[in-house]
């Protein structure tokens, strides 16, 4: 019963190759992970796994006003529906293609689960010195219902070139979906990328988000993770730094009501010197939410002039929401700067009530205060369209109609 | 216009007001003076609707309405406006787009569309002036970062912008050098109009050389123990409050 034999007896209908096997018998034997790994101790699986899921994707035809629903109306769009690629847009300098195989880390059991099973996803190459102007929107749509999908993407990007991408998995309709995401970003010297995360699915969604960046010299990547949806959201977002002068930036905004739960797991890996990494996570958590934050940073030895900031800051809107919140720092070299900041509190009363005497409603006062609250974050996103949309599903999920623009 | 009848309230065990009574029409200034504990700064916030006060018993009567029975949004719809001792910092929001908010809440409250962009950055600009406020100043997040000076000038401009009926005005000129006492209190001047009232809460006469008080209160352990008219301002600059509480505690006793 539950995911693990419906994953089994898919295996089985399936051709694998001898390493991909191999890969998989490891998967079965650890299994999906327990609150007893400790990277894994807040977050339970065991209500996800215990569903029945099908994992032959249907693939219904999706209206054209569905597609147009869900995306911000880029220009470039790159569409999966059930996992099928049904659009691929043509930008000068960039290859994008459908799955393919890569080398990549199975440090943990989901990614072992990714790396055997998973055969749908995109490929992405930017070459050098090309700057793409309008950023790349991709679409994970689903009509299947109970699905549980997998999918492997990789993005590649060459020397001196730029590039952003706006990322939103959704739900059709409102069953129970799981998803195990993997992506792998390459960042080569001298580049600049940005990767939104729109995470607002249906109300029964879960996901499992891997996020494995590889950084080379003189470059900066940034990840923006907005988690308004789902029942059940985990993020790991890995950074490894490869060489001097990189900057890794990473800006989440969690706003969850009901008995939704969020878990943003990142990594800093710091393998080279004079290189940089900031952190802003904040969450508003209101019903019986729950959110957990777990930011490990790593200085290796010799990297030295390292200037690491973190911080957590979390807004508890009610009496039966939660947030755990863990620092994690290893430093091995002496000459760095690394700092990390958590906060827990509730909006400030005086506020609130300075903000009534000028005739704002309760509740409108308390949506400006948390607005205010998870706006630093936002205001790092360099995507116009995504900050707005992130501002209106913060009006919408605290239930009030603000203008916030002036 | 306001008419306090006996109020008594306090913060959980501690009575802080023990029978207060005030009358204000519109059109008049009245000062509210005494030594620090008094309860100069509760009266405000009780007007003002703070929750952290217990109101025990008596009216507030704002036009027919008994205020006490209102939130402090629904007072500030009424026309009520405190400018705050501590103005508060709100990052994330600048300041124009928190008196817009202001301002269109009221609006709303009263049945009336948004008031349109070109209308708002008119007023923006015309209170701007009065109060010689830069335009770098809109951008900025509400009082963050400011200069007591200008915490209080904002809380001026705020009520230029939302044009309140009766103006409590609490200990608007500490932290103001000479020069902002003057533009605050010349702001506050051009605003006075027959229509509308302001409560000028002060420890010291300096603020009533500029706003010009018609009565002058002296308010002692919870109460009033004196008015007159702006003539008693000048007298307790000279005679300080001593001979005043000596006078109330004896009649206590």
């Amino acid at each position: 019963m539950g995911l693990i034999n419906n994953i089994k007896s898919y295996s089985e209908g399936i051709q694998i190759s001898a390493e991909k096997k191999e890969i998989f018998s490891s998967f079965l034997t650890n299994g999906f992970p327990t609150t007893k790994d400790e990277e894994w101790k807040y977050t339970s699986l065991k209500k996800v796994i215990a569903n029945e899921y099908s994992i032959e994707n249907k693939g219904e035809v999706i209206d054209l006003s569905v597609i147009e629903k869900y995306s911000l109306e880029f220009e470039n769009r790159i569409i999966f529906s059930d996992g099928k690629l049904i659009n691929t847009p043509t930008i000068k300098g960039v290859s994008i293609t459908g799955f393919s195989e890569f080398e990549s880390k199975t440090t943990d059991s989901i990614l072992q689960l990714n790396k055997a099973l998973s055969q749908n996803g995109f490929t992405i190459s930017v070459d050098k010195n090309t700057v793409v102007e309008n950023p790349i929107e991709i679409l994970f749509l689903s009509t299947t219902e109970n699905s549980f999908s997998q999918y492997r993407n990789q993005i590649s990007i060459g020397e001196n070139s730029e590039v952003k991408f706006v990322e939103r998995i959704q739900n059709i309709n409102n069953s129970a979906s799981f998803v195990n995401h993997f992506t792998q970003i390459n960042c080569d010297k001298n580049t600049k990328s940005e990767y939104n995360k729109i995470q607002n699915n249906t109300a029964k969604s879960q996901l499992i988000d891997t996020v494995n960046v590889y950084q080379e010299q003189d470059s900066t990547c940034n990840i923006n993770t907005l988690i308004f949806g789902g029942s059940f959201t985990r993020n790991n977002l890995n950074f490894e730094q490869n060489g001097s002068n990189c900057e890794s930036n990473m800006n989440g905004v969690s706003v969850l009501n009901d008995n939704q739960l969020a878990d943003n797991h990142t990594f800093v890996d710091h393998k080279s010197a004079h290189c940089r990494s900031n952190e802003m996570y904040k969450g508003v958590y209101l019903g019986h939410s729950k959110g957990i934050f777990n930011g490990k940073i790593m200085v290796r030895p010799d990297a030295q002039k390292i200037d690491a900031f973190q911080s957590n800051n979390n807004l508890l809107l009610s009496n039966t929401s939660s947030i755990d919140s863990k620092p994690q720092l290893e430093i091995y070299a002496d000459d760095v700067k690394c700092s990390h900041g958590c906060t827990i509190g509730q909006l400030d009363d005086d506020a609130l009530f300075y903000m009534r005497s000028r005739g704002i409603g309760i509740e409108e006062a308390k949506a400006v205060l948390t607005y205010a609250f998870a706006s630093e974050a936002i205001e790092n996103i360099s995507v116009e369209q995504v900050k707005t949309l992130a501002k209106n599903l913060l009006a919408q999920k605290l239930n009030v109609d603000l203008d916030f623009s002036l | 216009m306001l008419k306090i009848n006996n109020l008594k309230a306090g913060i959980e065990d501690n009575q802080i007001l023990k029978g207060i009574n005030l009358e204000i029409k519109a059109g008049e200034v009245h000062a509210i003076m005494g030594p620090n504990g008094s309860g100069k700064s509760t009266l405000a916030s009780v007007i003002a609707g703070k929750e952290e006060y217990d109101v025990e018993g008596g009216e507030i009567d704002f036009e027919g309405a008994d205020l006490l029975d209102l939130t402090p949004e629904e007072r500030a719809h009424k026309g009520v406006f405190l400018s705050f001792q501590y103005p508060v910092e709100i990052p994330g929001i600048s300041v124009s787009n928190f008196i817009k908010t202001s301002i269109n809440e009221r609006r709303k409250a009263a049945d009336l569309d948004p008031m349109p962009a070109k209308e708002l950055l008119k007023k923006l600009r015309d209170k701007m002036e009065l109060l010689s406020i830069d335009k770098g100043y809109l951008s900025r997040n509400m009082n963050e970062g400011f200069s007591g000076g200008e915490k209080k000038r904002n809380e001026i401009f705020q009520m230029a912008m939302l044009e309140p009926k009766l103006s409590i005005l609490d200990e608007t000129d500490s932290g103001l050098d000479i020069d902002a006492l003057r533009i605050v209190a010349n702001g506050v001047n051009k605003l006075r109009s027959k229509d509308n009232a302001t409560i000028v809460i002060t420890h010291y006469q300096r603020l009533l050389d500029y706003i010009i008080p018609d009565f002058v209160h002296v308010l002692y352990k919870g109460r009033i123990v004196k008015s007159g008219g702006k003539e008693l301002a000048l007298e307790l600059e000279e005679k300080g409050y001593d001979w005043i509480t000596k006078e109330a505690d004896k009649k206590w006793a």
